[in-house]
């Protein structure tokens, strides 16, 4: 059968790659043929100051903390700008690394469109105390298609902290492609911000594979951008391997935004946790899909799944499918998800004690998220992204 | 007490593990093999239609034609060849309506060693029977309670329909979908396809087009049907499709629960059933709906068994209706099946109530839907999974509120339960919150018969298969109880044989 | 209709009992003037040092002085006891104009006073009322009132569920905050939380109306003579 389709001015502008819709059963409730309204062609280079660069850079919740910054400025990695890690145990090699190949819309796009990006490795053994930050700014500019790819792979043994801040200005559509290899008994403690300019897309794909006894604990706050779809794949490829993946959603005006999970277990004895807070106020509409896969011959997998959400106006839209596609028999996988309002006893009762509606509010949504920002290993970084949450209400004007 | 009945029951079953697989042998009259414009003129030739029925029925066809099969479904099957099937069948000796006395004794036959007589005074006595057995029964209601009138669908037609009489004094309609269409038009015309529209999906316009017989039945207003109302479906023919039809309609204030099981011989072929199913509850009615379903589900490696792809949905057309839906799924070697509730009617209610248990080769993929459209509207899901041998079982489910859904409510519990590391338990639900006063809790679990519960049963002396027997019974007890009462031991019974062989 | 014709007035330095049945509106009383939603005051007023009462938000009142102990803490996930009466004492103190405290010296105070109810640190740093035993959660509600200093405490049922030593804490607790100027409404189906919180005033609820006032004998009487005969004055 021959299906004439005709293509979108986003589409056109990508030469002609088809955008995924609601038909494709994994966005089902993002439709980014619709929902990508104006053509974002690939970007060429782009002069900016340097004093641009660092007031951007300023903006972040993380400046100040000590780390090693590796910033990529409109899809560029720029050396200038980046202080490289001080240990020898850490490699950085510049440019695009290989991709493995998938028909995945998002990854796809990345395939044809990436520009630069990197490969970071970590020697067997070492222990990367410094934090490394992986900092993708956009400078306001023509609307246009940004697209990074990173590798990352953490030698047996070793343990880092790796941070990925997306943050911009103006019109864009980012798309980011990372693949982290975790090596046997390895530990990483990853945590992404996506704060992404307002009226930015954010377009991104991670996969990651976790061997024998490697440990991830992975935290998201979704916070920017007007449209986000975030996919991530997971595979738990060595026994005893343990992922604790987490995230919060923190959307007000109309922002969109639909994370994807597929957590695989292909091996026995690993452990996994997926815990999720969504806040969504005014026209916000989150989206959580995630997916627990127990492969044949995983015993005594122990696979948990939960997605929370608080609507905070009555015009918010929650959707969720957790799903659990299980061919083992000894194991034990759950998942819940709630979706509702403040709850009126808690407000209430604040209240009572003598704090302002307004105040009371925004203690409850930090209060909700809470739990998923536990998975953050380093103080600071929890901290100061706790701070964020704490905040945004109060920073949002017009919620009452 | 359910607990060694059910032992008592597993010890007594059969070495043929399906026992209902025996053929009745008797002159059927088939349409010829194949679908189109001219064998819809003959199915509706067949049941005496009036013209505006048959005009109906070809406009599903011409949109079925036009529908391709779904494919998003957890189910593997060989391409169906729709022409190859045939879509009527109906004993000779059914060729006009009969009064009881009248049927083919050998119909009647069959129908008794499928443990359904049909005929009033044996129902009765069996009734009788029950009652001193069990502990169970005496949790249920009064003398009226034990009394079932029965409709029996053999393959395309309706052999009888029970204590219709009786009903009638009570203004309840029971009786067979064609002669509903025949008897009762205005209400057929004004019901029929206002839930399930004819083009709804592939199978749906498909048994629109050709569906043979099935229920119908209308409970006038403020009025409690006095018995509990059953279909009893039969597919005996070879290459042949069931396409029944059942339509319940439960006027203002009106109560009424029904019941259906099915069942089929053990062939080598698969056989086709695509039903459907639409219940309407106006304002401050109530419509309970069990459904047994044991199909023939195919031999251990997977040759035959019935092709069950249903579209069941009900309507909470009015304020503070409800509808309640339970299943217990242990047949049929592939199951499609989603039995739904519109809660259209502020404070209206949606209930499902699942058990569904897979063995050999069997798929199931079932759930439900709950839509909430009207204020106040509360719906609850509970399904239990069972996956054995080599099957795969998933549970899919559909939960919206829609904007002006305020303060919809709905909770669901999806438990899997593995035996055996050959097959798979999936679970597939969509929850949709357009309204922030809906409040939906949402859980699943999905884990195996543990080591420690098994151990302690055996060391009360139960073998391994009893002692799994009382733990699924145990593991699926809140859907059981569910069940009208005279069905309960059946169905605890029933669930026993399809775990046979799950074992060791 | 739960509360119809009571009328009550109680004065700085006082402690008032309000005795009665289930279901005469002893709760509602304390959600009704604590500003709890779902509440419609079709008529009457409730005036509070002059103000009326009914006009204000509940956190307007809570730093006007007004304080529910609640029968049933509400439980709080996520939200630690420490910070959650940090900023509920500030807020206050901010609605009143004060200087809000400095963590160093609210940690003092709220040490100082646990100490005294038998809170434990542990029970500080847990979220608010979450995995508390009744009797935790009753010490809890009155450390909050022993921190955040009200001119008019309504105690709902605050003896249920708690076991004699229990009690006798809670009971100390709330004594140590009788004052000339705080005001205290103690709501009890049962005569044996005033043996420890002395009432100066015993006011018996039926229907929704006060039936009988009169001095602290009068609880001795109902617990001996029950109910009855005032619910038949009531009807």
């Amino acid at each position: 059968m021959n299906i004439a389709v005709n293509l979108t001015p986003a589409e056109l502008a990508l030469g002609g790659m088809m955008l995924p819709h609601a038909r494709m059963e994994d966005w089902r409730w993002t439709n980014l043929r619709t929902l990508i309204d104006r053509p974002y062609p690939p970007g060429g280079k782009i002069a900016v100051a340097a004093k641009e660069i660092a007031r951007l850079r300023d903006t972040s919740p993380l400046a100040r903390m000590p780390a090693a910054r590796l910033v990529f400025v409109n899809g560029a990695f720029s050396q200038g700008e980046s202080r490289f890690p001080a240990s020898g145990e850490v490699g950085i090699r510049p440019g695009l690394p290989r991709l493995s190949a998938s028909d995945e819309p998002v990854a796809s796009l990345n395939a044809n469109f990436a520009t630069d990006g990197l490969t970071l490795t970590i020697r067997s053994g070492a222990n990367i105390d410094t934090p490394i930050e992986l900092l993708f700014l956009a400078t306001d500019a023509d609307p246009r298609t940004i697209a990074t790819r990173v590798a990352v792979d953490i030698g047996a043994g070793a343990s880092a902290t790796l941070i990925e801040t997306f943050a911009g200005e103006g019109s864009y559509l980012a798309n980011s492609a990372v693949s982290i290899a975790l090596g046997e008994g390895a530990r990483l403690d990853r945590v992404t911000l996506e704060r992404q300019a307002p009226g930015a897309i954010h377009l991104a794909d991670r996969d990651v594979t976790l061997q024998g006894r490697a440990v991830l604990r992975d935290f998201t706050l979704t916070a920017g951008a007007k449209l986000n779809r975030q996919n991530a794949r997971y595979t738990l490829a060595g026994e005893h391997a343990d992922a604790r993946i987490a995230g919060a959603y923190l959307l007000g005006g109309r922002q969109h935004a639909d994370t994807r999970l597929v957590v695989r277990h292909a091996k026995p004895h690993c452990t996994s946790r997926e815990i999720f807070k969504c806040v969504m106020d005014d026209h916000a509409r989150g989206i959580f899909q995630g997916k627990v896969i127990v492969d044949p011959g995983a015993q005594k997998t122990d696979g948990k799944q939960s997605s929370h959400a608080l609507l905070l106006s009555e015009t918010a839209e929650f959707d969720a499918k957790p799903e659990l596609e299980i061919f083992a028999d000894d194991v034990v996988c759950g998942h819940g998800a709630t979706s509702g309002d403040l709850d009126h006893n808690h407000l209430f009762y604040l209240r009572s004690r003598g704090i302002p509606e307004r105040e009371a509010k925004a203690m409850l949504v930090a209060a909700f998220v809470e739990e998923a920002f536990e998975t953050i290993g380093n103080d600071h970084i929890r901290a100061a992204l706790g701070e964020i949450a704490t905040g945004w209400l109060a920073s949002r004007g017009g919620a009452s | 007490m359910a607990d060694t009945d059910t032992i008592e029951l597993v010890k007594d079953i059969d070495v043929d593990k399906y026992k209902y697989g025996f053929t009745t042998d008797i002159e059927s009259e088939l349409a010829p093999k194949g679908l189109n414009e001219s064998i819809v003129r003959f199915i509706s030739e067949k049941k005496r239609e009036p013209e505006w029925m048959l005009e109906w029925r070809l406009g599903a066809y011409r949109r079925w034609v036009e529908m391709t099969e779904p494919t998003w479904a957890r189910v593997h099957y060989p391409k169906i060849d729709f022409q190859d099937l045939h879509y009527y069948a109906a004993p000779k000796s059914m060729a006009a309506p009969k009064s009881l006395d009248e049927i083919d004794p050998k119909l009647l036959e069959t129908y008794a060693k499928l443990g359904i007589p049909l005929k009033e005074q044996e129902i009765l006595a069996g009734v009788r029977r029950q009652g001193e057995s069990s502990e169970l029964d005496s949790e249920g209601g009064g003398e009226t309670a034990g009394r079932v009138a029965i409709d029996a669908v053999f393959d395309s037609v309706s052999v009888v329909t029970t204590f219709k009489d009786e009903l009638a004094k009570a203004g309840v309609i029971f009786c067979s979908m064609s002669e509903a269409v025949r008897e009762h038009p205005e209400l057929v015309q004004k019901y029929l396809g206002s839930v399930v529209p004819q083009g709804d999906n592939f199978y749906a316009a498909l048994n629109s087009a050709v569906f043979s017989d099935g229920s119908f039945v209308y409970v006038p207003p403020n009025t409690r049907c006095p018995m509990e109302l059953s279909t009893y479906f039969r597919i005996n023919e070879r290459n042949t499709g069931q396409f029944e039809r059942t339509l319940i309609i439960a006027d203002r204030g009106a109560y009424v629960s029904y019941l259906e099981g099915c069942t089929a011989p053990t062939r080598d072929e698969n056989q086709l059933h695509a039903a459907v199913v639409e219940l309407i509850a106006l304002e401050d009615a109530e419509i309970k709906y069990s459904t047994v379903q044991n199909w023939y589900p195919g031999d251990k490696e997977g040759k035959g068994g019935v092709y069950n792809f249903v579209t069941k949905r009900g309507d909470c057309r009015g304020r503070n209706a409800k509808i309640s839906w339970t299943q217990v799924e242990t047949g049929s070697a592939i199951t499609w099946k989603y039995p739904s509730c519109i809660l259209r009617g502020d404070n209206s209610r949606g209930e499902f109530y699942s058990i569904a248990i897979s063995n050999g080769r069997q798929q199931v993929d079932s759930g439900t839907k709950m839509i909430h459209l009207g204020k106040n509207t509360s719906s609850r899901i509970i399904s239990k999974g069972i996956a054995a041998g080599r099957s795969d079982n998933t549970y899919r489910g559909l939960v919206t509120a829609h904007r002006k859904a305020t303060n919809a409510r709905n909770f669901t519990q999806c438990d899997s339960l593995l035996i055996g590391d050959k097959c798979g338990a999936h679970t597939v639900p969509y929850i949709e919150a357009k309204t922030s006063t809906a409040q939906f809790e949402h859980e699943a679990t999905t884990s195996k018969i543990s080591d420690d519960q098994l151990f302690y049963c055996m060391s009360r002396g139960l073998s391994e298969e009893e002692a799994v027997a009382l733990i699924v019974n145990g593991f699926v007890r809140d859907v059981l109880q569910q069940l009208p009462m005279e069905f309960m031991a059946e169905t605890q019974k029933l669930i026993g044989i399809s775990l046979e062989g799950s074992v060791g | 209709m739960i509360l119809n014709g009571l009328s009550l007035t109680v004065n700085a330095g006082e402690v008032h009992a309000i005795m009665g049945p289930n279901g005469s509106g002893k709760s509602t009383l304390s959600y009704v003037l604590s500003g709890r939603e779902g509440y419609v005051v079709t008529q009457g007023s409730v005036t509070y040092r002059g103000q009326d009462l009914l006009a204000m938000e509940p956190d307007v009142r809570a730093a006007k002085g007004v304080f529910l102990a609640f029968q049933y803490p509400i439980e709080i996930p996520g939200v630690a006891t420490m910070q959650f009466l940090k900023v509920a004492l500030n807020a206050q103190r901010k609605a009143r104009g004060e200087k809000e405290l400095s963590t160093p010296d609210f940690m003092r105070l709220v040490k100082a006073r646990a100490a005294k109810l038998g809170v434990s640190q542990d029970m500080l740093k847990r979220a608010v009322n979450v995995g508390f035993s009744g009797g935790e959660k009753k010490r809890a509600e009155i450390l909050q009132m022993a921190v955040l200093e009200p001119s008019l405490c309504i105690l709902d049922e605050t003896d249920s569920g708690l076991d004699i030593d229990a009690l006798r804490i809670v009971a100390d607790g709330v004594n140590a905050l009788r004052s000339p100027d705080r005001a205290m409404i103690v709501i009890t189906h049962y005569q044996r939380l005033l043996d420890y919180i002395v009432p100066d005033v015993v006011h018996v609820l039926s229907q929704g109306r006060i039936v009988k006032s009169g001095g602290k004998n009068l609880a001795h009487e109902l617990e001996e003579r029950g109910y009855a005969q005032f619910e038949k004055d009531a009807a």
